[in-house]
């Protein structure tokens, strides 16, 4: 009896394991398709007779796929002839160096070689800037180890740029995988530092600098994976978009769902900078366990992390800021926030429901309200510029909308949010005389339905999930050139109220609608504003601005916020050591022993139950 | 674009020579110091951005031609030069502190990672070895060339710093503008003290050429104030106000009292009378927004204004008239006039 129960055991494990590798094998397969499918693309674009016409991007593309490759040696020489791009030339040339290392003309390495010298591009003034124009100093001087300084443009010697670049980089990762990163969950700059890291992973020669590259890749994409719902980035970002603000999908960060998680269409010509990575992404096997993540959750969570905000110069006495961020992930839906505030410039977006679509494509699937702001003090805050310029001069610099009244797009100083699972509350405060004196709320094009109630509420519905969305202040609709609606409220003491639900927990639209407006909602604008509020999942919520929050009678504790905290992820600040964990699969990111460790673990530790949604 | 202009822009793309748009602006004999224009010269540039023109340091040594010296670096803040040989001088980069010592012919980046976009540099005339520089974080100083570095900003609460001076007669007296004031070390930045509080950045310092003792300083927000006291007491210059953004002041460098002030929406303001009238003087020049100035030593009051992302315009009778000089939507970030040699 007992052999035949090990026999079956041995079989059915076997089995499972065998049908584990294959679906893994599979899934490897089909990512390195996605990879030869972009580098097709971008290399297909190349004419070999045109010698005028191509940028780094043909060139490191055919060079990763072994064409073109007299072409690319003459056009590289043709480009070289008068770099430009700064730290976005700096990054691509590192590749087609390492790329061409043993495919380059000897005239075109000589002109790789020599635009390193002549060239000095500028290191530029944020974090992704730094982490592309360091990572690529680091590499490019491990790949001519040993110059003197009279050849590199620096005036510095191979060493001493080396030595730099790696101080800076573990710098930046210490202070990353302590307090958070700055630019934190970005739709965009996420694939600049993807890029790099990925680079370092791949080319650097020193081990440290190695396994820190890779590590670093498994911790955004963790990062990364965990706020996102069927791919598409969701809840308060750093820095975002006036199109995917709107368009979640629309944006470099869907390049890297599509390519690592197969959970959504890759973005128009791969996001843009999808090339740069895919050049050397068959080197990075995404972690199994940052997959599931992504990819199987086994119920509603809830996510808490700690962000810092862009470096402050100016009108603050902090140089680094706190960032609170919160985010509850459902099937249907996400809500994900910050705490409102000025925490990054320009591009910040604090706080959003977003519904799942089964095509993302060209829809509208987010509602969120703000007050618009722009302002020199915020430009100075982050930019060592003179003041008055600046607010125009943003605005012809690819961030079209920031002065404009209608935007959607921004932090304000004069918001306070507060997020209670899939509750938001966002209080507004504006001073008189400011630019903006009102709020935007964003309606879509793309909701099922919308229907303003006697109570005051706002139903609306986005794809299966119901959203209850409650004004604090008067308003109007406006209609928006592109579809949609904007709520215009031109109150400075202000407010919106938000609760979402799938709309499989009630029989009926109409029994939502109930429920919701039998919650408990107490609210006032003066002389602050103010709510009080017993949320769907029972919890007694008051806000005032101004105040901390407080949640069944007890003051939010941001004091001890982690740095990541879910039933997946866990850190605590200043620990550099992220643990990682689905089901089964464990992998812990240690930044202190500079490992990497996985092993398969009976079931999730108790303690993460905390993190678990109960109805 | 016209055909005058294009033809311009071939010049500065293929030679990186540049010709000045006057041709009856002075002989070039007359020229005593060559001057040096740190200067963008790319419209609505940003980080990463094509550009076609070069941008950085350029020289005239005699108003007729200027020369672009060394790398492209379309952000550069300021520029201080060794006493003791012009060839020797180090520059405000937004990649830090760069330094030369062959006139521009070979570079090095002076300062590490961990201190960057410096706003102004400053070399110790007493002791030429020790330079200076205002950062975003503070001040560091250098004593050894640019070899080494140390920030030297004890006593300073808020530690944005624009500009740094040093009292070119008193060792060991340094002024610097920061985010909310002036300060004043008298033991060579080793501990600072409070002399002005302003409500936002102090942007310019600047001592007389005729007397010592004397400063001028313009800020964003609490306008302009003279110091008679090597930078210890500070009175304001009321007539001047403070409803604009005050960038640079200049001191005529041989007329004691001429001196001139620019700023965003106050154009460029001068007095004759030694600071006790000003008058506004931006009649000709294409708007007010006048980014920097200077005033030429080699010309009997001329003055150079950029207005934002326009042309550098001169003038010839200290400020009554103005016309176009150099370059096309630019910025001029700094002026410096080095004696020849």
């Amino acid at each position: 009896m007992r052999i035949l129960f090990y026999t079956i055991f041995f079989v059915g494990a076997s089995l499972y394991t065998f049908a584990a590798s294959e679906v893994l094998a599979n899934r490897h397969e089909a990512y390195l398709d996605r990879i030869n499918e972009v580098l097709e693309w971008r290399a297909g674009r190349v004419d070999p007779a045109d010698l005028e016409t191509g940028n780094h991007g043909e060139i490191s593309a055919s060079l990763a796929l072994g064409q073109h490759i007299d072409w690319a040696s003459q056009r590289l020489i043709n480009i070289l002839e008068e770099p430009r791009g700064d730290m976005f030339w700096m990054f691509p040339m590192t590749s087609i160096a390492y790329l061409g290392k043993d495919q380059l003309s000897n005239e075109a390495k000589q002109a790789l070689r020599n635009a390193w010298r002549d060239y000095m591009p500028m290191r530029g003034d944020t974090e992704n800037h730094w982490a592309m124009y360091y990572t690529s100093l680091f590499l490019m001087s491990e790949f001519w180890p040993d110059l003197g300084g009279e050849e590199w443009y620096s005036g510095k010697s191979s060493q001493e740029n080396r030595e730099e670049a790696r101080d800076y980089l573990i710098w930046w990762m210490n202070l990353t995988t302590s307090r958070g990163q700055g630019e934190y969950d970005c739709t965009h700059y996420i694939g600049e530092y993807m890029i790099p890291m990925l680079y370092l992973s791949v080319w650097a020669k020193d081990p440290e600098m190695r396994i820190r590259g890779q590590m670093m890749v498994d911790y955004i994409m963790a990062d990364f994976a965990i706020d996102t719902l069927d791919g598409i980035y969701i809840g308060a970002h750093a820095r975002t978009s006036d199109g995917q603000v709107l368009e979640k999908w629309n944006g470099l960060s869907s390049f890297f769902s599509w390519l690592f998680f197969g959970n959504t269409p890759p973005p128009r010509n791969y996001g843009g900078w999808g090339s740069a990575f895919a050049v050397a992404a068959e080197h990075y096997e995404l972690p199994e366990v940052i997959y599931r993540i992504a990819t199987e959750r086994d119920g509603p969570y809830l996510h808490k992390e700690l962000k810092r905000t862009r470096e402050r110069w100016r009108n603050s006495p902090e140089r680094f800021t706190r960032v609170y961020k919160t985010t509850y992930m459902a099937r249907d839906y996400a809500v994900g926030s910050d705490q409102g505030g000025l925490l990054q410039p320009i591009q910040q977006h604090s706080w959003d429901v977003t519904w799942a679509v089964d095509d993302p494509r060209g829809v509208h699937n987010t509602i969120f309200s703000l007050n618009p702001h722009w302002s020199t003090e915020e430009m100075q805050m982050y930019f060592t510029e003179y003041p008055d310029f600046m607010p125009e001069a943003v605005t012809k610099q690819g961030k079209p909308s920031y002065m404009a009244e209608d935007t959607f797009l921004g932090g304000s100083p004069y918001e306070q949010i507060y997020q209670q699972d899939d509750t938001i509350i966002a209080l507004y405060d504006i001073i008189e005389g400011t630019k903006h004196e009102h709020i935007n709320g964003f309606f879509s094009k793309d909701l099922a339905r919308l229907e303003e109630d006697e109570s005051g509420w706002i139903f609306v519905q986005g794809g299966n999930a119901y959203i209850a969305y409650f004004p604090l202040a008067p308003y109007e609709w406006k209609p928006l050139e592109n579809g949609g609606k904007r709520l215009y409220s031109p109150h400075r003491k202000n407010g919106t109220v938000v609760q979402a639900a799938s709309a499989d927990e009630f029989e009926s639209w109409v029994e939502f609608k109930n429920a919701i407006k039998k919650l408990p909602l107490e609210t006032i604008t003066k002389p602050v504003p103010e709510v009080h509020l017993t949320t769907l999942r029972g919890r007694q919520v008051v806000c005032i601005y101004g105040e901390i929050p407080k949640v069944d009678g007890n003051p939010v504790d941001y004091a001890s916020w982690p740095l990541f905290g879910s039933r997946y992820m866990h850190a605590e600040p200043n620990s550099r050591q992220l643990r990682l964990t689905h089901g089964q699969l464990e992998r812990v990111l240690d930044f202190e022993t500079l490992s990497i460790r996985d092993r398969v673990i009976e079931k999730q530790p108790e303690e993460f139950d905390v993190w678990m949604i109960r109805p | 674009m016209r055909i005058s202009a294009f033809v311009r822009l071939l010049q500065q793309i293929l030679l990186g020579v540049f010709i000045f748009q006057s041709t009856a602006i002075g002989n070039p004999g007359e020229a005593k110091h060559t001057l040096y224009m740190m200067a963008s010269l790319t419209k609505d540039f940003t980080i990463g951005r094509r550009t076609l023109h070069k941008s950085g340091v350029f020289r005239s040594n005699d108003r007729q031609t200027l020369e672009h010296v060394g790398f492209h670096h379309p952000r550069i803040d300021g520029a201080a030069f060794d006493p003791r040989d012009s060839s020797v001088f180090y520059l405000a980069a937004l990649n830090g502190i760069l330094g030369t010592r062959d006139r521009g012919q070979s570079w090095r980046i002076l300062t590490g990672w961990n201190m960057t976009e410096p706003k102004d540099v400053a070399v110790d005339p007493h002791r030429p070895d020790r330079i200076y520089a205002a950062l975003p974080d503070g001040i560091i100083l250098s004593q050894d060339q640019g070899k080494t570095w140390a920030y030297k900003d004890k006593g300073i609460k808020r530690k944005y710093t624009q500009v740094i001076a040093v009292d070119r007669t008193h060792p060991d007296r340094i002024i610097a503008g920061t985010e909310l004031g002036i300060y004043l070390s008298e033991d060579a930045a080793e501990r600072w003290k409070p002399v002005l509080p302003t409500q936002a950045t102090v942007n310019d310092i600047v001592q007389s050429p005729h007397q010592s003792d004397v400063f001028i300083a313009v800020t964003q927000s609490d306008g302009a104030w003279i110091s008679s006291d090597c930078g210890s007491s500070w009175k304001p210059i009321s007539s001047i106000g403070n409803s604009h953004t005050l960038h640079q002041a200049a001191f005529h460098p041989k007329d004691s009292e001429k001196m001139a002030i620019c700023g965003w929406g106050a154009g460029v303001l001068t007095t004759e009378d030694g600071g006790i009238t000003w008058k506004h003087r931006s009649e000709g020049l294409p708007s007010k927004n006048i980014w920097s100035l200077a005033i030429d030593p080699d010309f009997p009051n001329r003055i150079y204004a950029n207005p934002y992302q326009e042309a550098v315009y001169v003038s010839d009778d200290f400020g009554r008239s103005w016309r176009p000089f150099l370059f096309d939507g630019t910025l001029v970030f700094d002026y410096v006039f080095i004696p020849e040699e």
